[in-house]
């Protein structure tokens, strides 16, 4: 009788085995996926900030002007925003690892607060540097500029438009119902990934386009 | 095991308020490594800006541009967990900056006018 049960209790942990076993293997693959994605959002931006980096090199007078203009104040504050949103992210990741889920949604709230007040003063940005003439529209004093200051840190602020959204309805509106836990967080991870990478974006495009 | 608890690079993700620094030395700190991630990366764009702010120089370029690859480094590195995931991620993500900054360069190289 006591074989028979230690040869159930054998086949159950090697079921057991096996199911985490593949499910490791589906934690992994699903991250690959992700930083494909990833990889395929750095061509996008590489090709923007190149583009703007050749402008930048043959167009350094115009650049400067654009810069007295505009000044670093706002973007130096959108900056420090993105990076403590960044912050904020990775704690609440750490939250839920630890199993504090109302800590994971405090943290991510904090996430999507800052990542809108970023987007808020981009729209003040934009209105300041329209006023300077940095416009699209052909014949404008700063045409050539905005054709090449404009997509990149446009498409960025989309990027973080939609982190946003993804915050709320799928971590923060989740957790509130329930979801996620000390053993199940990857869809945490997943937007860690997405939000980091939006903010290691504005890293280079602070750099590139507003310091240089 | 449960289903839907997840193994693998996960566990290696534990929470730890301390933080090992070279040299043997360690300091504890609310939030362990992120937080101290966020400081160094907070004080390096104050350095950018500073830096920016400062007469164009010779070295105003290649100062900004490392101070924004180790800002970079550091948020691939501990904030998205490359030092702790599979490796092959890091290839994933290193072959189209590699494209891309190769690109880059040769377009920088090229005239704006003609050769």
């Amino acid at each position: 009788m006591s074989e028979v049960s230690i040869q159930h209790t054998d086949v159950s942990v090697s079921q057991a085995a096996a199911r985490a076993k593949a499910k490791a293997l589906r934690v992994s693959n699903y991250k690959f996926a992700m930083w494909l994605y990833l990889a395929s959002e750095v061509v996008i931006f590489g090709t923007l900030i190149a583009a703007y980096a050749v402008f930048r090199y043959n167009n350094p007078e115009v650049v400067h002007e654009v810069h007295k203009e505009a000044g670093v104040l706002l973007v130096a504050i959108n900056t420090f925003l993105l990076l403590m949103s960044s912050w904020c992210m990775v704690m609440g990741l750490r939250d839920i690892q630890m199993g504090n889920r109302q800590g994971l949604i405090r943290w991510i709230a904090a996430t999507a607060v800052l990542g809108t007040v970023f987007i808020a003063l981009q729209a003040v940005e934009y209105s300041v540097l329209s006023a300077a003439g940095v416009l699209m529209t052909p014949g404008a004093e700063f045409h050539a500029f905005a054709a090449h200051f404009y997509p990149p840190t446009f498409f960025h602020g989309l990027h973080v438009f939609v982190g946003v959204l993804w915050a709320v309805i799928w971590v923060i509106i989740p957790a509130m119902r329930g979801s996620y836990g000390p053993g199940d967080y990857l869809g945490v991870e997943f937007f860690g990934l997405y939000w980091h990478f939006v903010d290691v974006v504005w890293i280079v495009l602070f750099t590139v386009i507003y310091l240089w | 095991m449960d289903e839907n608890k997840q193994t693998h690079a996960q566990s290696e993700h534990a929470p730890n308020d301390t933080v090992h620094l070279p040299g043997g030395r360690s300091i504890t700190l609310p939030g362990g490594i992120y937080t101290f991630v966020f400081v160094i990366l907070a004080l390096l764009t104050v350095f950018e800006i500073i830096v920016a702010e400062l007469p164009d120089g010779f070295f105003t370029l290649p100062l900004l541009l490392l101070a924004s690859l180790l800002k970079a480094v550091l948020v691939v590195t501990f904030y998205m967990h490359l030092n702790t995931d599979n490796r092959i991620f890091r290839l994933v993500l290193l072959i189209p900056v590699g494209v891309m900054l190769l690109s880059a360069m040769w377009l920088l190289a090229v005239p704006p006018v003609a050769w």
